[in-house]
């Protein structure tokens, strides 16, 4: 189905969607950019350079979708103010230290490919044609993530702890934004659009089990919605540092757009 | 953790042979797996390997590239261009 066969209310459900997995994969490529200098060893940092040019490309092309809106995509990347970011609030500030990074590939990345997977097999044609190439390239961001908690679970406490704290501050958050189980997401899911949050919920603690079983963490099942909690933007008050969404529009380089 | 040295081989085509296209250090293999395919995906390949140093077994040799010292940064040769 195309965007105008569904109803004025599904559809613009649907771009809510869409923008924030869009802000979400924008945040996320800049907080692992923070990291192309400075990761644990020169392939982890090339790996986590590539992972932020992916979650770039995959910005751009759900970005692109907004076009079946009538919303023209060029003007949602490089002019809205931070305050109107869609994204995932623990992206706001950059993350603090490697076992964040960890955390954030895990967690955000991991819960991004989860919302993707249930909109890729909705009914809307261009998540179905544009998502599948995102998830196949998301599948060595979940590797390198898993592998890397492995490695940091099984070392010093310091490590742990640090980790542990890390998924702490971004699962609850991440889920909730992502995977809101509010009146709009039962709405996309009867029609079709994406599965049952529900589902949705319960094959993410399925998912993340085994790696934070690891940190002596479980998977919370239930999580209610925030009392900051803005439907709009799909996620609590507050906006993303300034100096990323700066980056993100490309602002320093306003006079040398190509598109 | 003590990382190791795999070799990548790749082809670009089916009917290629697996080519060696360089190295990476990593302390597992499923680190080693992600790190080759990020750092040499410069191209389309068709299919990409990657072999723990310290496995190659030398056939007629013992102080080739791939046989001497097999693991650790030690084991860097400068044959390959990163």
């Amino acid at each position: 189905m195309n965007a105008r066969d569904f109803s004025p209310e599904v559809r613009e459900a649907l771009q809510r969607l869409i923008l924030s997995l869009a802000d979400t994969k924008r945040l996320l490529g800049i907080r692992y950019s923070d990291w192309l200098l400075g990761a644990p060893s020169i392939e982890s940092g090339i790996a986590t350079a590539s992972m932020s040019q992916d979650e770039w490309g995959h910005a751009r092309l759900l970005y692109a979708m907004l076009k079946d809106f009538g919303v023209d995509p060029v003007e949602v990347e490089h002019s809205r103010p931070p305050a109107e970011y869609c994204s995932a609030s623990c992206l706001d500030e950059p993350f603090a230290d490697w076992a964040a990074v960890v955390a954030g590939i895990v967690v955000v990345d991991g819960t991004l490919s989860l919302a993707l997977e249930g909109f890729a097999s909705g009914t809307y044609d261009a998540a179905r044609r544009r998502i599948p190439k995102m998830l196949a390239e998301e599948a060595f961001h979940r590797d390198f993530g898993q592998a890397w908690m492995r490695r940091i679970s099984e070392g010093s406490e310091e490590g742990r702890q640090l980790l542990a704290a890390a998924v702490e501050s971004m699962l609850s958050d991440v889920v909730t934004c992502l995977l809101p189980g509010d009146d709009e997401a039962e709405l996309l899911a009867g029609a079709g659009v994406t599965g049952q949050p529900g589902d949705a919920r319960a094959r993410l603690a399925r998912r993340l089990a085994e790696p934070l079983a690891a940190l002596g963490m479980v998977p919370a099942a239930d999580l209610p919605l925030p009392g900051d909690w803005v439907a709009s933007r799909r996620r609590p008050t507050g906006e993303p540092a300034a100096d990323a969404v700066e980056r993100a529009r490309g602002d320093r380089n306003r006079a040398l757009f190509v598109e | 953790m003590e990382e190791a040295v795999y070799d990548v081989f790749a082809r670009k085509q089916r009917s290629e042979p697996l080519r060696h296209i360089g190295y990476v250090d990593a302390t597992d293999d499923a680190l080693a797996r992600v790190y080759a395919w990020k750092t040499y995906d410069e191209e389309n390949w068709f299919e990409m390997c990657v072999v723990r140093r310290s496995h190659i077994i030398p056939v007629n040799r013992i102080d080739g590239p791939y046989a001497a010292r097999a693991t650790g940064r030690l084991g860097r040769h400068a044959v390959e261009g990163r």
